[in-house]
């Protein structure tokens, strides 16, 4: 019986590609597809496209960073919009009522613009929706609010499209190459 | 022999070549092909899903602000329309995934006690909110029905109130967002992702910014019992039971 038991090969040496420990008889690497016994063309061509998806990668990555730091700005910007309400009407009884919600905007991106590295697709997309409910509520309590920084307004929801998007691509890139 | 059947079972065949490889190896050591995760979907554009689901919100967002905040539609006759607008959107992305979707309309393994438990579970929900809002003396809360108080006053139009502030956002914001968004996202991201997207938007979508503080953990209850029980009719009850409370509160005045 004992002899059916499979001796496991000896480890021979280290993918060049991924530094993952490979097996004699293996023809391609277990951890990220290397063709171990291929031709030094085959092995050229992969660590040219593994190098190309890191750059890619390393775009995407750049994107989702700044799709994060919108949400950040935006934190910033309904701290200092609560902050100056709050200094105007100090007399009004309904300050809180004011106050209160933009507060709490600030805090919620806040949190998701500090989980937007961990967990990019969903701290942007709900972090974009939150930003266009914001837009649609201020534009129908008055329209000519929808006028006002609009370059500011297509910036940010630019970098958060572009920002998911990368999110999708990325999580695309890390499977198919098994990256980080 | 255990360690025979151990070994076996550790095993699978190649998803290409049918070599036999170890269940957790990424890559075929003899062919080089990528394996796929057993939960992996095989999704070939996530992208247009996202798109897709973004119209989906873009449009229930657009609704669900004219209804709330304009003053001229405050009225029984656009209060019908927007409730057949929300319900025509729901019921038409939900069939545009019809393939994919109409499992989610099965009631499998029907169980009277689990059906109580999660009502009961609402029922709890509904009643601490009310009782914890009102301890914290927020007017915000549940907007939808202070605009909605002009049906008071005649038995007619309670049982149009208990309609359309119990029967019908539970049947189509389940239908739309635990059924059509939550299994197009599923295909998009992993389970926890997609669970918090869908109820982060369907808090937000309610417009209450105070009352963020209890929708997203409903929320989350309800597309966490969606996932689990593959069904959407425990969600549909259980948001019967939480808006049919919160809707006798308010008929009673407590």
């Amino acid at each position: 019986m004992e002899n059916a038991i499979p001796t496991p090969a000896q480890p021979a040496e280290y993918c060049a590609a991924c530094a993952t420990q490979v097996l004699n008889d293996d023809a391609f690497c277990t951890n990220c597809g290397y063709p171990l016994k291929g031709t030094e063309k085959d092995q050229r061509y992969f660590i040219a496209e593994r190098s190309n998806a890191m750059i890619d990668m390393s775009e995407y990555n750049n994107k989702i960073r700044k799709a994060g730091n919108s949400l950040y700005y935006l934190s910033g910007v309904f701290v200092l919009i609560a902050l100056i309400s709050f200094f105007k009407n100090q007399d009004d009884p309904g300050v809180l009522g004011i106050v209160v919600p933009l507060v709490i905007l600030a805090a919620l991106f806040l949190v998701l613009g500090s989980y937007s590295r961990k967990k990019p697709l969903a701290c942007l997309v709900s972090g974009l929706c939150l930003y266009i409910i914001v837009q649609v509520l201020l534009a129908v309590s008055n329209p000519i609010n929808m006028a006002s920084g609009i370059i500011w307004k297509i910036a940010i929801i630019v970098y958060m499209i572009n920002g998911i998007r990368s999110a999708v691509e990325l999580e695309k890139l890390k499977k198919e190459h098994n990256i980080g | 022999m255990i360690t025979d059947n151990a070994d076996i079972a550790e095993k699978k065949p190649c998803d290409q070549c049918g070599s036999l490889i170890a269940l957790n190896t990424r890559f075929c050591n003899s062919c080089g092909t990528r394996q796929r995760d057993s939960v992996e979907a095989i999704v070939e554009n996530k992208w247009l899903r996202i798109k897709q689901s973004g119209l989906f919100y873009a449009i229930t967002i657009v609704l669900c602000a004219s209804c709330n905040f304009i003053d001229a539609f405050q009225t029984l006759g656009w209060l019908l329309f927007f409730v057949v607008a929300l319900a025509i959107i729901s019921v038409s992305f939900f069939a545009f995934n019809w393939a994919e979707n109409k499992r989610l309309l099965q009631w499998g393994d029907f169980s009277f006690q689990k059906l109580c438990a999660y009502c009961a579970l609402a029922v709890a929900g509904s009643v601490f909110v009310h009782y914890s809002v009102g301890w914290l003396n927020v007017t915000m809360y549940s907007r939808q029905q202070e605009n909605w108080t002009f049906l008071k006053g005649n038995i007619i139009g309670e049982c149009l109130l208990v309609f359309f502030t119990a029967v019908t956002p539970a049947l189509f914001e389940e239908l739309g967002f635990r059924g059509y968004l939550l299994q197009n996202l599923l295909k998009v991201a992993d389970v926890p992702q997609a669970l918090f997207i869908t109820s982060f938007l369907f808090a937000i979508i309610h417009m209450s910014f105070v009352s963020l503080f209890w929708l997203i953990p409903f929320a989350l209850l309800l597309g966490a019992v969606r996932i689990k029980e593959g069904t959407l009719w425990y969600g549909v009850f259980m948001h019967f039971c939480f808006n049919f409370t919160a809707c006798m509160f308010m008929l009673s005045g407590l």
